[in-house]
């Protein structure tokens, strides 16, 4: 007889949800949390996606700690000297609200709040050591020596999981799995990021750059999303075009983007309130591990789901669908007295059919596309060229669009060809 | 803004008695790269002399250094008793 029908790891989105659905649906839950309180150690950019959170707590939008909703989704290029950018700005986003700016630490624990209030046993400030084995079959999780048991683990662990990688049930992290991400948290008046980003009440603003100006072969991406009195604004660097360098510090690249010549002025006078750093999700459906085996399921970042295609950067909403699809098939195998693979599998089968499985399958080799070289170097110095010679009156006649184009592909570092083929597979892939 | 100072904002429960990584030093003496030094965001891991020096108390738990060490020399484990860092905003 175990003590729990199951056995929460991580109390952030994947966790909570899960938990929340597993509890409420009248299952014992234990949901171990190793940060004290709950939230304090995790980091997201933050925008969360989607309405996914309806499927266990109805009224979220009303009662979550949400900072703005977004309104302005930009995409922005930068190099030394230019930011080429679209702001897609449209009352269809205040209408149909779809991205929500969050902070984690406050987010998190009303989520782990809401856990507990669904019945969910929740220990904060435990952290787990591996899951517990019999016959090879996961039984429970252990800690410090003491293993605690349940009929069904779900590891949630997030984008570093060290239960799931010490207990063998993922490959550890590589390079090719996630990249570096660095965020900034900084204070400004509210009326101040409203003026900035010419915003009203709780009106957001999400933009996601490339940050074409690093030297070196180093890629990295920028966000910056506005709260409601801080701006949360970040990079995210490709872990193997690091290495490949050595000379370069990850957080001078933070830097380099936070006094950039046209992102410092968003931020100016602000006050730096936290600086933080996590892993994200970049590897696509290659880095997904086994979802599930003989009494044991990985949700969200743990389990490498996410989604990022350049343009937008997506984890939390993953995280929750995946640990209420978990929850359900837990339900289910409690019903059935079964938490063997075989029943466990209704796991990964809930995955492929919603969204989250069908997103990665569909965009499979994304990340070879938003990390290439047409990306991070030909297009921000294409676009910054065209730009420039077309705006740029010399006082000589005028030349055609077709011929600035080419003159800068030429002095773009990539052969015309080369262009075409990459931006060929690049729109196939997106 | 130096990375020192961005640091500096931060606030730990910094476990004196459990140091939750470790590096073998008879490997990062040989280590042809050092790349940890450019990979980790907390600056925890520094060339002193051309002798690496680790410090775990500034570690912000990203779990980069893990996989950006090639060399096995990083052992890392979460903190734990609800040690390491706690972050306002996240």
């Amino acid at each position: 007889m175990s003590e729990f029908d199951a056995i929460v790891v991580g109390a952030g989105p994947a966790g909570s949800s899960s938990a929340i659905k597993l509890a409420s649906s009248g299952l014992s839950v234990l949901l171990v949390e190793r940060a004290d309180p709950p939230g304090s150690k995790n980091v997201s950019g933050g925008i969360l996606w989607g309405n996914e959170l309806a499927k266990v707590i109805p009224d979220w939008e009303k009662n979550a700690p949400l900072e703005r909703f977004v309104v302005s989704k930009g995409t922005g290029l930068l190099t030394d000297d230019s930011l080429i950018s679209i702001d897609f700005r449209s009352k269809k986003l205040e209408n149909n609200k779809t991205g929500y700016s969050v902070l984690r630490a406050k987010f998190d624990q009303f989520l782990a709040n809401k856990a507990k209030a669904s019945g969910a046993t929740l220990v904060t400030g435990v952290t787990v050591d591996k899951v517990a084995f019999k016959d090879r079959k996961v039984i429970g999780v252990e800690q410090e020596g003491d293993v605690i048991s349940s009929d069904v683990v779900i590891l949630a662990e997030g984008a570093n999981p060290r239960v799931a990688i010490d207990s063998g049930l993922r490959e550890p992290i590589g390079d090719r799995d996630v990249a570096i991400g660095i965020k900034e948290v900084i204070r400004l008046p509210e009326t101040t990021i409203n003026e900035r980003f010419n915003l009203r009440g709780s009106q957001g603003y999400a933009g996601e750059y490339v940050l074409g100006f690093l030297k070196d072969g180093v890629k990295a991406g920028g966000f910056l999303y506005t709260n409601k009195e801080t701006i949360s604004i970040g990079a995210v660097i490709n872990a193997a075009d690091l290495r490949a360098n050595n000379s370069t510090y990850s957080y001078n690249i933070m830097e380099q983007f936070v006094t950039h010549p046209f992102i410092a002025p968003y931020l100016e006078g602000g006050k730096v309130e936290e600086y933080s750093a996590h892993l994200v999700c970049e590897g696509g459906i290659k880095s997904v591990p086994r979802l599930s085996g003989d009494g044991y399921m990985i949700a969200g970042d743990s389990a490498s789901l996410g989604f990022s295609n350049g343009l937008v950067i997506q984890g939390m909403n993953y995280a929750i669908t995946s640990g209420i699809a978990a929850a359900e098939a837990a339900i289910e195998a409690k019903t059935k007295g079964n938490f063997s693979a075989a029943s466990l599998h209704s796991y990964d089968e809930k995955l492929a059919l919603n969204y989250v499985l069908e997103d990665m399958k569909n965009f499979k080799g994304i990340e070879g596309v938003t990390w290439s070289s047409l990306m991070h170097k030909a297009v921000p110095r294409i676009a910054e060229k065209v730009f420039f010679d077309m705006f740029y009156e010399t006082g000589e006649p005028k030349r055609h669009l077709s011929e600035i184009l080419l003159e800068s592909i030429a002095g773009s570092g990539m052969s015309k060809s080369q262009l075409i083929l990459e931006a060929y597979r690049a729109a196939r892939r997106m | 803004m130096q990375i020192e100072e961005k640091l500096s904002l931060l606030n730990y429960k910094t476990d004196k008695g459990y140091e939750h990584i470790t590096v073998k030093p008879d490997i990062c003496a040989v280590c042809p790269d050092h790349f940890c030094t450019f990979a980790c965001p907390a600056s925890c891991y520094t060339l002193i002399e051309g002798k690496l020096n680790f410090k775990y108390e500034d570690c912000v738990e990203c779990g980069t250094c893990f996989f950006a060490c090639s060399h096995g020399s990083v052992a890392w484990s979460n903190p734990k008793g609800g040690h390491g860092v706690k972050y306002k905003y996240g």
